[in-house]
């Protein structure tokens, strides 16, 4: 594969297959499997070509199985693929290069990738050590980018003793220490409360602003991908479905808003409105309309009796996606 | 310059983690020696007082008493020092749980991350541990050569890499049948009789005897606890390192395959 250097992120046909055992339920299903078991196999990755230009931060979006991580497992190096070429920074990522791994991170938000008996600063120091950094300047780091993520009290504090919020702060210096040119984000939020959420978001796009560096980010929280990815994949069953940016995206589906008000008085018969019911005695309502759906149903709602509180909301981006994988 | 230095990062992990646990670790280094020591005393001094009192024997296979509670109390002591268990089991853990994720995205190997780790371990546990053989011996007065000393703990050490070897093999399993806690525990129980922890191989007949000292293992317990207490010479000390150098290319030459197969069917499950 000639690898153009405008890419930083090059992949052709790249697959992954997975074998799983299926077994029968029951004692009985365990004896059968002990003599004979029925493999199976599972696309995780269907044939997935990519060009990714540098300083592209890339939203990698898909229900649960779909394949995200196994793309980022892939293009890390935790994988072997079952087909295909990949070229990231000109490097094979499965022969794991050491100048290649010196140059990307990976965050596995469902995993630690510190070591849970020290403390982040011990491994923050064993982490200068094995990506060779200069000591002095790696302390530094860590202390700029603690302030920045607000954290610098923990650091001495073992790491298994530090709440989710932290940890996961923690994890975010670990992986930014050596300064890398991609990063390979898989669900840096999943789990936290509201505030450790935002801080990491707010986080993660003043550092992109700064650095410049190609991310590849995976989140069950759309806002993270609203917010940070300025292109979109959609992965569904292991294919790419949509590439393209995130307001394209909201454009080439079905454009919709929600149209919000409140009647005084609740109606004495079931109100009908852009395709949707609404029983009698309701007084809240929230309609869902397309942009052609938008002046009759406004014209309805202007003429009934006590309407107030009205106004126009755009749809979620998350509720465009969630459509948008139902159809898929 | 930056495998040095990372690799010495490794060795000091493993003590720094170690320490952490203050109680645990102090037991692990000096309470159970010497409960293993007092156990080994109790059990041959019973032994020798029924041969004594059944048959008015002062020796059994030649040997007399101390001869034997020396080669115990050293052999034990040896013995923990020649054993993977602990760093396997975390090692299989690593392949079965994927939290090996976080090893192989970074610029570093699985094989001398805890290679270091071990050895660090080890070389600071042993300094510790030492000290219940040394009181024991020179309390009881056992019979032991003092020069032979550091020889042995040196053929002991040298074992550990042909061990850890061993172990990775035995972890590389597990990228295929996740599970393989049951073969570790099955070879460590042919490692109790091969390397002569559980009996002195020079007590079996021909040609066991031969065999057994023949293979790289009892290079484990015998060969060095034999060699402190007198029962064999340089001989068999330049044998044992011949024999584990060759374990060392043997196994080398295999776990390097079996680790890139491995590696191909990894799949880095729970992350």
């Amino acid at each position: 594969m000639s690898s153009l250097p405008e890419f930083v992120i090059q992949t052709r046909g790249l697959s992954r297959r997975y074998r799983t055992y299926e077994k029968n339920p029951g004692l009985w299903g365990s004896l059968q499997g002990f003599w004979n078991r029925k493999y199976t196999e599972k696309i995780a990755l269907a044939p997935t070509t990519l060009n990714i230009e540098p300083g592209q931060i890339i939203g990698l979006v898909g229900a649960n199985g779909a394949g995200k991580t196994t793309l980022i497992k892939v293009l890390s190096g935790l994988i072997v693929p079952t087909n295909g070429e990949a070229k990231v920074l000109g490097f094979t990522p499965w022969e794991r290069n050491h100048l290649y791994l010196k140059q990307m991170t990976v965050l596995l938000g469902q995993k630690n990738q510190l070591w849970w008996d020290i403390s982040p600063n011990d491994s923050y120091a064993l982490l200068a050590d094995i990506y060779d950094l200069d000591r002095e300047q790696a302390r530094k780091r860590v202390q700029e980018l603690a302030q920045l993520l607000d954290c610098q009290h923990v650091l001495k504090t073992q790491l298994r003793r530090l709440s989710l919020g932290e940890r996961m702060k923690m994890e975010i210096i670990g992986c930014l220490l050596h300064d890398p040119k991609i990063l390979f984000l898989d669900e840096p939020t999943i789990g936290l409360d509201i505030v450790a959420q935002t801080t990491i978001r707010k986080f993660l796009a003043e550092y992109v602003k700064e650095k410049k560096p190609t991310v590849l980010l995976t989140s069950h929280y759309m806002d993270d991908i609203a917010k940070l990815a300025d292109r979109l994949l959609l992965i569904s069953k292991g294919k790419i479905v949509y590439d393209g940016t995130v307001n394209g995206f909201s454009q080439k589906s079905k454009s919709r808003q929600k149209i919000l008000f409140s009647l005084r008085e609740p109606m004495n018969i079931p109100l009908k409105l852009a395709d949707q019911e609404f029983a009698t005695g309701t007084l809240q309502f929230s309609v869902e309309v397309t942009d052609e759906q938008l002046p009759l149903t406004m014209n309805q709602i202007t003429l009934l009796p006590g309407m107030t509180d009205l106004r126009l909301d755009p749809v979620d981006f998350e509720e465009v996606i969630h459509e948008f994988m139902r159809g898929e | 310059m930056s495998f040095f230095r990372r690799n010495w990062a490794f060795c000091k992990l493993a003590i720094v983690t170690n320490l952490e646990y203050r109680l645990n670790y102090l037991i692990d280094a000096i309470a159970s020696p010497l409960i293993t020591a007092g156990v080994e005393v109790a059990f041959w001094t019973a032994i020798f007082t029924t041969a004594q009192f059944s048959s008015s024997q002062e020796t059994i296979g030649g040997f007399g008493l101390k001869n034997y509670l020396s080669y115990a109390i050293w052999a034990s002591f040896i013995a923990r020092i020649s054993v993977n268990w602990m760093y396997e089991f975390r090692m299989i853990e690593e392949v079965e749980s994927g939290s090996l994720n976080t090893l192989l995205v970074r610029p570093m190997n699985f094989f001398e991350y805890y290679l270091s780790q071990f050895l660090g371990y080890k070389i600071v546990t042993i300094l510790l541990s030492l000290t219940v053989p040394l009181v024991v011996t020179i309390l009881l007065e056992l019979p032991m050569i003092w020069s032979h000393l550091l020889p042995a703990i040196l053929l002991a050490i040298y074992y550990l890499i042909f061990l850890y070897i061993l172990s990775f093999i035995v972890v590389t399993f597990s990228f295929h049948l996740t599970r393989v806690q049951g073969i570790s525990v099955a070879k460590n129980l042919a490692l109790w009789i091969f390397s002569g922890e559980l009996l002195p191989l020079d007590i079996f007949p021909e040609p066991y005897k031969s065999w057994f000292l023949f293979l790289p293992f009892s290079n484990g317990v015998f060969v060095p606890v034999a060699y402190l207490t007198g029962r064999v010479d340089e001989t068999a000390l330049w044998l044992g390192l011949k024999s584990i150098s060759l374990g060392i290319i043997v196994l080398g030459l295999l776990a390097v395959p079996l680790w890139k197969l491995g590696l191909r069917q990894y799949v880095g499950t729970g992350a």
